[in-house]
């Protein structure tokens, strides 16, 4: 289970974001740091799929993108910063169809996703509409979906921001077991319950990636 | 991957969505009190389907077929502007665009939604169709007569309508304003081409250029194969009926193998849609250049001191608001160059029937552009705690986009030295914006206005 950049670059129109990023993943949990607008999220995006590189290869499991992208989208659970939730539905309701896009069972699901919210304090408020969800409670409902169906590739955008301190204590946790499974990658500030945990941290800033 | 359970997935969720939004209990409630105004009086008062300037005499196949025309040709726009409005143009695409599922999937379980609620106010239709049979048709009251003409003119439209928002859905250009303005150039071409094959005979191939349905019912079963026939209202209506054997005219040679053919291109189409579609990104904006474009832009922020001073409140808070919304109406290179071209419209001759319009058409792209994002519930909820409120900031919209009107009329009226190109940009452009900001207020968005604003300037062209 690896998933291996190589010189990706990305440019948004003639802005240049990231240039000539080298990394590669295994199974465990990479940090991803460094200054606001350094291209973290970028980075994330381009992992994800979420945003094709403008140049530069990417592989999965040793089979190069974009042929291998479906089995990545296969093991992916993925955590953006920012997601259009549809506030008409309930957390349980988006996530049991974000199972279905998965290709998950519905029962199984169901009860992973009673599991996983009840670690993070979301369990009582899933059959609410997402329309009363503050920004902490849409945070841990997005991060939920991520891990349903136990993904091997599991990418977080900062999931932890907006939440108090014990309930992103709760978050980590749970990211810290999932890596003992999975390959994660995520961004976030410093914390060092994480930083403890963490297989390799990256520093994003100028364009590049550095280990730490 | 199971793709069935993917698309019944998107499905469920699209019908909870719009089980929740008080539009689809207004479609379904509007459609049943708007039939007795979809079929004329004696009077002519009301929509009227007419042959050679006569009225049908109203049976049961005939109010059937009236009612559909109606719905297929008339009111398309309006399920047009329900579907792109509506509570499902939101998705969650950060997420589910990186999933694994089959994108066809997901775009035939939301057009099957769409489907279900438009065919569920087709049903509504059809209710109110046989309360209204029971009391106006002519000879038998048949309620399978009025249902079945009904459905097979109004439903395939209606999904060939739900394809074409997940075709529009399914590409970047589709998203915006653009995709309003390719339905609004499909909508009148399928309104045209038929009745310029009108005259050719029934089969297959010729019925399925007919769209909307409404040529055959009316010329294979009216009188001597008339095709002087209207749709619409407002045409002065000869005295006395003419009969319209509207069963001869559904079941005309080829004519329902035509209206199954456009169900199942629909649905291939959505399939097509799937497979064709691409992610949302985020273009880079080009920044405007040249002298006018510099008045319209932003400047270039002054060098950052850290000792700059707290901003100060402006003296003229009214003008800087104006000009605020002055610029957002018509920011960018290529608005300023359609606008300049439209403003040498009005050196030409009928300025009401050339300039006039071109300047209108430009105005609403831009004008709704500015209303719709105003309008954002988030950003509304910020707005409303600024001190210069909401309602003076829409205030200012329209003040501002009347002024746009104006400018653009300014070449008209110096050509023909006359101020009546003026007063005429003012009071179309000030009106356009006025209805604009109310729409986009309701609604939330920009697409709404942009649709009834579009279908209001092909009237204002066209009369």
């Amino acid at each position: 289970m690896s998933l291996l950049l190589s010189k990706i670059s990305k440019h948004y129109g003639r802005k240049p974001v990231l240039e000539g990023v080298d990394a590669v993943f295994h199974k465990g949990l990479t940090l991803l740091v460094g200054p606001s607008g350094a291209g973290k999220s970028t980075l994330l995006r381009v992992i994800a799929t979420a945003e094709k590189p403008s140049s530069g290869e990417m592989g999965w499991k040793g089979a190069p993108l974009p042929a291998a992208r479906i089995l990545l989208r296969r093991a992916l659970g993925y955590a953006p910063q920012a997601v259009d939730l549809p506030d008409d539905l309930t957390g349980r309701e988006f996530a049991l169809h974000m199972a279905a896009l998965k290709g998950l069972d519905r029962a199984t699901a169901d009860a992973q996703f009673s599991a996983i919210t009840d670690a993070i304090n979301l369990f009582p408020d899933i059959n609410q509409r997402i329309a009363t969800y503050s920004g902490g409670m849409r945070r841990r409902l997005v991060f939920a979906q991520a891990l349903l169906g136990a993904p091997e590739l599991i990418v977080l955008d900062e999931p932890t921001a907006e939440l108090d301190s014990h309930t992103a204590a709760l978050l980590e946790t749970l990211i810290v077991e999932r890596s003992a499974h999975s390959c994660v990658v995520m961004t976030t500030h410093a914390s060092a319950q994480l930083t403890r945990h963490a297989s390799a941290t990256l520093h994003v800033e100028g364009r590049k990636v550095f280990p730490i | 991957m199971n793709a069935v359970a993917v698309a019944r997935s998107a499905m469920n969720v699209s019908l909870r969505r719009y089980s929740r939004s008080w539009g689809l209990w207004l479609l379904l409630l509007v459609a049943p009190i708007g039939a007795r105004f979809m079929i004329a009086g004696d009077d002519g008062s009301g929509m009227q389907v007419a042959i050679g300037g006569h009225l049908p005499v109203m049976t049961s196949a005939t109010l059937g077929v009236c009612l559909g025309i109606v719905v297929s040709t008339l009111l398309l726009p309006v399920a047009f502007l329900y579907l792109r409005s509506n509570t499902t143009r939101k998705n969650p695409w950060q997420i589910d665009e990186v999933s694994g599922a089959s994108r066809p999937a997901i775009l035939l379980g939301r057009f099957a939604a769409d489907v279900v609620v438009l065919l569920g106010s087709l049903t509504t239709l059809t209710a109110a169709g046989w309360l209204l049979g029971w009391q106006i048709v002519n000879g038998p009251f048949q309620p399978e007569w009025i249902a079945l003409p009904l459905w097979l003119v109004a439903a395939p439209a209606l999904i060939g309508l739900a394809a074409f928002r997940q075709i529009l859905d399914s590409r970047p250009f589709g998203r915006r304003g653009f995709g309003e303005l390719i339905f609004f150039v499909l909508w009148t071409t399928a309104l045209v081409v038929p009745i310029v094959i009108s005259e050719r005979q029934s089969n297959f191939s010729n019925n399925m250029a007919d769209y909307a349905g409404f040529v055959r019912p009316l010329v294979a079963g009216s009188p001597s194969s008339n095709n002087d026939f209207s749709i619409g209202g407002g045409r002065e209506i000869m005295p006395g009926r003419v009969p319209l054997d509207a069963e001869s005219g559904i079941t005309a040679q080829g004519y329902i193998g035509s209206r199954f053919a456009w169900i199942a291109i629909a649905i291939a189409l959505t399939a097509f849609a799937g497979l064709a579609y691409a992610p949302h990104t985020v273009l880079p904006q080009r920044r405007a250049t040249g002298r006018l474009a510099r008045v319209l832009t932003e400047r270039l922020p002054p060098p950052p001191a850290a000792d700059a001073p707290p901003a100060l409140a402006t003296r003229y808070p009214l003008s800087a608001l104006l000009l605020a919304e002055f610029r957002l109406i018509g920011g960018g290179q290529v608005t300023l160059f359609l606008a300049f071209i439209a403003a040498l419209f009005g050196l030409l001759p009928d300025f009401r029937h050339l300039g006039s319009p071109a300047g209108l058409l430009l105005l609403i792209f831009g004008l709704c552009a500015q209303a719709g994002r105003s309008e954002a519930p988030c950003l509304r909820h910020l707005t409303k705690t600024t001190a210069t409120s909401p309602s003076l900031r829409r205030a200012a919209l329209v003040v501002a986009t009347t002024a746009w009107a104006v400018l653009l009329a300014i070449p008209a009226a110096i050509a023909s030295l006359s101020i009546a190109p003026i007063f005429l940009g003012a009071v179309t452009g000030g009106g356009a914006a006025l209805i604009a900001v109310i729409l986009a207020a309701i609604s939330g968005s920009a697409f709404a206005p942009r649709m009834v604003l579009l279908i209001l300037w092909y009237l204002y062209l066209s009369t």
